[in-house]
This record gives structure tokens, sequence and C-alpha cells, in this order.
């Protein structure tokens, strides 16, 4: 129950909410509908959970965040990946009120981050990258102070966590470990059913099988209308759960899209067999380049480029082996190689890591997305098929 | 609120019960054992030259060559060990927020809970009232059940003992102002407790150079432990009004400020 601002809700709407009991009264003053929340279809509010609209902060000489423009709907999963130091963890400082941007506006539920803060944060859980708790204190004694500050009973929403984590409530945090740290700290911030989860880092010292518990909890709270920030330095975990992704490096956002998108665009690698005595195929699709096949250089002897690039594949393949490398549609690649006398074809999944990776490793920011050939990377030898011709395996 | 100050409860009863049990001890023996100790202080005084100095400065008044029952009273109220161990209680609490929780790393844990800032500050204001109230009052138990075993001549009125309460109790709040708005200023506790640490050691300092030297006694008014004097007010037996409002202007000017710093910074953990 709570006084929210909502922007774009129009009063009429506001009232049908309040025949529907959902809402305890809502006025109307200028532009904006003030609403006191019993309960609240987001869908209905047709608005950004979370907003910031270049957002900048420095510390001093050193940078911090430089026009961060950040967009989240509601019963999203939103991936917020960057390499350590881009800034993702000053974003969401500011996020969370505990700094102050020089410029620009941050906005959660339409509220502002900074001036508005405790309003906003009786909503919001978060778990910083970094967890540190009081040693004094148990998940129990937690879970009982959290009711008493917010105000609710949530003894029974954070036991459930407890048991799914596999956490003793009544162990104090100076003798647990680090993962059981992590555990009472995302325990206590899911416990409420926040609106919105800000998760920074939250899979560290998780161990895989509590990673996915995790990834479950997150699921299931996205499908009852919750929104997640998920921010992580790896690629790996908010490609398994996100729907969008924005990346920041150097304090900058240098890609914000649907992972679906991004897929699009990511390059997959294709390791193509050709029959013994076979002919060389024919020129490539533009789309498609090489990036290993044999020649009298280096049929017999690899470099460790092109080992990797061959690893799984047994030696006496290798001089009939070509590994590709295609992006976008990959119609015109099926075109090709229907024509093609290939024994055998595996094509990998669209690898979002060589999309990312480059990010990393090149010093400026890119502010559109990349267009050549990403650093090489294991083969998708080992990976299933996705697409696959008449006569190729998987 | 109450969530908040359970937080405190939680964190600081077991310190602050063993500083009342020490502050109740430390008052106790000092109140029985100081009017002996002090009987003979002529003797002290000749042998050792710079004492009478340092106990004038401590006192706020000289003593003469003999200390009277009551000073020696005074003397109690002014001693190291009892401000010491207040101060230390304070410096300690007083540092907590926010510099405390940032050195920490607890600051994330605690500023995102949904709280405003000037209820986290209230309820840490609370906690250090509350906690300076038992504080005085373990302090005064100590002294009245020690009295008990000191002769009837050398006891202090009750009045005189509330009045000279008053002007610590002015001082505490003073104290716990000071550590407030240096811990509103700083990311590092230590940085916060050794600035106030400074101001007070800059203060006893002052208080002793102000026996010998003009230029300290002209400036003798920038020292804290200029206002606190008990054995003044136990000679006039007057409320030291002058001195309690000195020392609570400063208190609520360094409170107001040390709120409006911590509601307006950033809290920065990285």
């Amino acid at each position: 129950m709570e006084l929210g601002e909502f922007p774009n809700l129009t009063f009429p709407a506001a009232r049908e909410c309040l025949c529907f009991g959902w809402v305890r009264q809502a006025k109307s003053l200028g532009k904006f509908t003030f609403l006191q929340i019993d309960f609240f279809p987001r869908i209905l509010l047709d608005m950004a959970i979370l907003q910031t609209h270049q957002l900048t902060l420095s510390y001093g000489s050193r940078r911090g965040i430089q026009q961060v423009s950040l967009q989240i709907e509601a019963g999203r999963i939103f991936g917020f990946l960057g390499p350590n130091g881009a800034g993702k963890s000053t974003t969401i400082r500011v996020l969370t009120g505990l700094l102050k941007a020089h410029s620009g506006t941050a906005q959660i539920f339409g509220l502002d981050c900074w001036t508005q803060g405790a309003l906003i944060r009786r909503d919001v859980g978060y778990v910083p990258g970094d967890v540190r708790l009081y040693p004094w204190l148990t998940l129990a004694r937690g879970l009982d102070f959290l009711s008493q500050v917010r105000g609710r009973d949530l003894h029974r929403q954070g036991l459930e966590l407890a048991e799914r984590f596999a956490l003793e409530p009544h162990l104090s945090v100076r003798k647990m470990s680090r993962g059981n740290r992590q555990k009472t700290a995302l325990i206590l911030a899911m416990a409420h059913q926040p609106r919105l989860l800000i998760l920074d880092e939250p899979t560290s010292g998780l161990d895989p099988l509590m990673q996915d518990q995790l990834m479950q909890c997150l699921r299931e709270q996205a499908q009852q209308g919750s929104t997640v920030l998920f921010s992580s330095h790896t690629l790996s975990e908010v490609e398994a759960i996100c729907d969008r992704v924005a990346m920041i490096r150097q304090g900058k956002i240098v890609e914000d899209s649907t992972l679906a998108e991004l897929q699009a665009r990511a390059p997959r690698k294709i390791i193509l067999t050709l029959p013994e005595d076979s002919p060389a195929p024919e020129p490539l699709p533009p789309n498609i380049e090489v990036l290993w096949q044999p020649t009298s250089d280096n049929a017999g002897r690899p470099s460790t480029a092109d080992a990797l690039l061959l690893a799984g594949i047994p030696p006496e393949q290798r001089p009939r082996t070509w590994v590709l490398q295609i992006r976008g549609p990959s119609k015109s690649f099926l075109q090709w190689a229907a024509a093609q006398p290939f024994s055998d074809v595996v094509l990998g999944p669209p690898s979002l890591d060589a999309l990312f990776r480059r990010y990393y490793e090149t010093d400026e920011p890119h502010e559109t997305p990349p267009t050549e050939t990403p650093a090489v990377e294991m083969p998708a030898v080992e990976t299933p098929a996705v697409e696959t011709p008449a006569g190729a395996r998987s | 609120m109450k969530g908040l100050l359970n937080r405190i409860r939680m964190e600081m009863e077991t310190t602050v019960v063993l500083f009342c049990i020490g502050l109740f001890a430390v008052m106790g023996l000092l109140t029985a054992l100081l009017p002996k100790v002090l009987g003979n202080i002529h003797e002290m005084f000749d042998r050792l030259p710079l004492i009478k100095p340092l106990i004038t400065a401590m006192l706020g008044v000289d003593p003469g060559e003999n200390i009277s029952a009551q000073l020696s009273q005074a003397f109690l109220w002014t001693h190291p060990t009892v401000l010491t161990l207040i101060w230390a209680w304070e410096l300690m609490y007083c540092s907590r927020l926010p510099a405390g929780e940032i050195d920490r790393g607890t600051a994330d844990f605690l500023f995102c809970l949904p709280a405003s800032r000037y209820r986290l500050f209230a309820a840490e204001t609370l906690g250090w009232l509350a906690s300076g109230i038992l504080l005085l009052l373990y302090g005064y138990a100590g002294h009245i059940v020690a009295t008990s075993f000191v002769h009837p001549e050398m006891r202090l009125t009750t009045r005189s003992t509330l009045l000279v309460l008053s002007n610590l109790g002015a001082l505490y709040l003073a104290v716990g102002g000071l550590s407030f708005l240096c811990s509103s200023l700083s990311d590092r506790r230590g940085r916060a407790i050794g600035a106030v640490f400074g101001v007070l050691l800059a203060s006893f300092l002052l208080n002793f150079l102000a026996q010998f030297q003009d230029w300290a006694k002209a400036i003798n008014w920038l020292s804290m432990m200029e206002y606190y004097r008990p054995a003044i007010i136990i000679q006039s037996d007057e409320f030291p009004t002058s001195d309690v409002c000195v020392l609570l202007a400063i208190a609520a000017a360094a409170w107001t400020a040390s709120l409006a710093i911590f509601c307006r910074r950033s809290i920065c953990t990285v």
C-alpha cells in the first residue's frame, strides 16, 4: 500500500481500477494521477518501471558513468553487462539513491531515485555486488528486523526461500561462508516480493546448483510481474535468463537490445567436412567468412589458434575440414551449402560471447555494434546443431 | 522506526552495558578513594610542581595549597578515566553513521532499506541520547552507592551533583554532535574518530596551557573544556547557565549540520 505517481496513467483508468478494488484511493493533480495502491496489475500502468535519462556521474578525476539512458518495462529480466569497473555498480547506486547523479534523471516507478528514494525502496529488493552484512545478523533476525522496517510479516516467504536455498536461518553472518552470506542477502532482498529486484552480480559465491535455484526464483518472480535488473560481467548467466540486455563500457551504454535482436546479429560457427578427393567448395556468400581452411601450409601442423578451432575434430578429418563463421540470417548459407559436396556440417548456436567479447577487448567504446570478426574461440563442434540441411548431422 | 531502533539495540546493547558497568565501577571507586588520596595533595604539590597546574586545568579553578573535600569531589567528575569512558563510547557510537557503515561495507544494506536518511539519523540520535542518559545514570548511581562509604562532611549535596551532571550531559551532547558531524563528513570511521579525538585533545591542551601562557588564555574560549567546570559549580552551587548554553549551542549546530550533510551527501562505497 503506497502512494505513487504515474504520469502515463489516465485518471479515468485509475478510477476504473479503483472500482475493481485494486486502488485504495486515486487523486488527479494536474497531469499526474496519484494512487494509493493495494494491488495493481502492472500491465495497466503501461509505463517503464525503471528509467534513466542521460545519467552522468564522475568520481572526481575517476570515470563514473556518462549519459546512461535505460528503460526497463514491467515484468522484464533486464541484463546489465559490462567488464569490471565499467560503471554497472555506479549506475545501480544511483538507482538505489546512494549516489546523486551530477546530471540526468533516474526514476523508478515514476519517482525520482534521489529525492523519493525511501518511497521507492519499499518495493525494491537490492543485493549489492560486494555483500557485507552485520556480523550479528542471522536470517531469522534479519527477517524480524525487515518485517518491522517494511511493516509486514516476511517470515513465511523468507523461510520458504531459505529452504529453497538450503540456508540455516539461525546461523550468524560471522559464521557463514561467502556463499551463505550471498544467499542471506538474496533472501532478504526477495522476501517482500518486490516489484523491482536490483541484483548486482548475484551469483558470485553461489555454487552451480544454487545459481540454478536463483535463476528459477528470478523466472518465477518475473512471471508474477516483478522486474529484475540483473547486473553481471558473465555473459552466459545473462544470456540464460534475461530477455533484454544493455552493455556498459567505460561508463557509457554501448548496446541495448533484446536477446533475440542480439542473437540475430551474433556470429555462428560452421564446421564443414568435405568428402575425400572432393573439389574445393564454391565461393562463399558475402556474410560468411573463413576462419580456417586446409591448405598445404597448415594441413600438417595447425597453429595454436587453428588447433583451438579444430579441437574435437579427428586429425584424419582435419585436411578436409573448413571452419566458417556466419553473421546474420543463415538462409544464404543454406542455399550455398545445398550445392556443396560436403559430407558433414555442424552449425553452432549464435555466439553472443563473440559479439560481446569485442566490447571487452577493444580500448574505445563502440557506439554501434561490431561488424568485424571477433576473437577466435573454441569451435562449436560439441554444441548441438541448430539448423541442419539435408544430409547434415548435428 | 521501531525496526531501526531494534537494529541499534541488537548491535550496541552489550557494549553499552559494559560501558555502563565500567562507569559505575570507576565512579564508585573514585568517589570512595579520591578524598583519601587528595587529602595529602600538598605533599604531592611540593614533590611534583607540575601536578598543580594539571589539576587546576582539570578543575577549572586554582585549588590552593590544599584541596577541600568538595573540590576533591569535583575532581571525580573531571577525572580522565571518567571522561575517557564517556567519550570513548560517544566516539564509537556517533561515528557509526555514516562513516562506520561505509567503512565496514554495510552501508548498501542499511541505506537501501525503505527508510529515509532523516529517519535513519533520527533513530541513531535516539540511541545516542538514550545511551547517554543510561551512561550518566550509571555513573551517578556508582557515585551515590560509593558515597555511603565517604565521610558525611566530604559528600556533595544531591543538588550540586545534579548540577554537575547537567553540565556533563551538555558536554556529552557537544562531543556527540561533533562526532556526528565528523562522521557525516567522512567515509572512514578512523578519520572521523581521529578528528574528534584531536579536538578533545586540543581542548585539554589549551585548557592546560592557559594556566601558563597568556596567548593560550586569550583563546581558551575555543576549548570545549572551558565550559565544563564542576569545581565552580560545586563552589557556587548555581546552575552553569552560560556554560551549558554554549555546549548546547555547539551540540545543536554540529548535529544540525551533520543531519543536513548526511541527508545530502552521496554514499560512495566503491
